[in-house]
């Protein structure tokens, strides 16, 4: 299992760790601490593995186009604004 | 000098990095004080327009119908233009615009679904603490991983939409537009460790019911999992 405490002492604060290691959150120090634990402990890389493919999964999913007529609608309603200068 | 200030953030491969310059809007320099309407609304149309799929998306996650999607869209973008002096050029347009449409969605389209009671972010965070998410564990494998990634566009959609909408928003700018947590925390207007920790219990709870999908469909179950997957089931 390996030396799982160097992420954190509990489950929780691993998995906060490993965020923070995707979320490119993390001062160089630190990141090279968990890449290298991720190298030689399976379960960790299995759990990094398993966030980055729900990332991707969730982007895939997560992409719509929007409809053409949202475009002319929008810009039928921006020509019938009205800009105040200075407005605000 | 020194310690902090030099330590470079780096980043893991697998995850984009929205970049907080957009290199596009950079090159120009505007006057947008100087400008004329029909330039002012020329600019918009270039630079602003070309986000509309990505507002729409995010738009979904919010209204969760796709013809208040579109409202709250063409709301967004009406504020923006009417806005768009306050724009700086050559900072991240994008993230402007989600931030109109956060606001846009909370202040107009929000307020319209619910009573009007308390509209503040922050009491938010109490009635979501029903710890539905405090789990042990997920109880996910390297299978399951692989059953996650097959899983259909459709199952995930439901999946986030199915998340309290302060955690779903959270974790589509950060995991969808791979934004910073500091980005998040303007586009929300919520502080930092409020984004870190909707987003830590947004993906756990997302996890879970990615899983649960997965299960359902068939795929992913192998022995080693059964427990966990029974386990599941008992607490349904």
């Amino acid at each position: 299992m390996g030396d799982c405490q160097s992420l954190g002492d509990c489950e929780d604060s691993r998995i906060a760790r490993l965020y923070e290691y995707l979320d490119g959150a993390l001062s160089v120090d630190d990141l090279n601490d968990v890449k290298k634990h991720l190298e030689h402990c399976n379960e960790c890389a299995q759990e990094y593995d398993l966030e980055c493919i729900i990332r991707s999964v969730v982007k895939r999913s997560c992409s719509e186009q929007a409809p053409d007529a949202l475009k002319s609608r929008i810009m039928t309603r921006i020509s019938e604004i009205r800009v105040e200068i200075g407005h605000g | 000098m020194g310690g902090t200030e030099g330590a470079v953030m780096e980043r893991p491969a697998c995850v984009d990095w929205a970049v907080m310059t957009d290199s596009n809007n950079r090159t120009e320099t505007v006057e947008a004080e100087a400008e004329t309407t029909e330039q002012r609304r020329a600019r918009f149309e270039r630079d602003a327009l070309q986000y509309v799929d990505q507002l729409y998306s995010a738009a979904l996650r919010m209204a969760r119908n796709p013809s208040d999607a579109e409202d709250l869209v063409q709301e967004a973008y009406a504020k923006a233009y009417s806005a768009f002096h306050q724009y700086k050029p050559g900072t991240n347009l994008k993230a402007w615009l989600y931030r109109i449409l956060t606001n846009t969605y909370i202040n107009l389209y929000r307020k319209r679904q619910r009573e009007p009671q308390r509209s503040s972010t922050e009491t938010v965070e109490d009635w979501q603490m029903a710890e539905a998410a405090e789990h042990t564990s997920s109880g996910l494998r390297s299978a399951e991983a692989e059953a996650l990634d097959h899983l259909p566009d459709s199952d995930v959609k439901t999946a986030l939409a199915s998340i309290p909408e302060e955690f779903r928003l959270a974790v589509y700018f950060a995991d969808v537009e791979g934004y910073s947590y500091k980005e998040v925390a303007e586009i929300l207007s919520i502080p930092m460790g409020t984004v870190m920790s909707r987003l830590h219990r947004g993906r756990k709870q997302l996890r879970e019911l990615l899983a649960d999908y997965a299960a359902d469909r068939g795929i992913g179950k192998k022995g080693a999992d059964r427990t966990s997957a029974a386990k599941k089931q008992e607490k349904k």
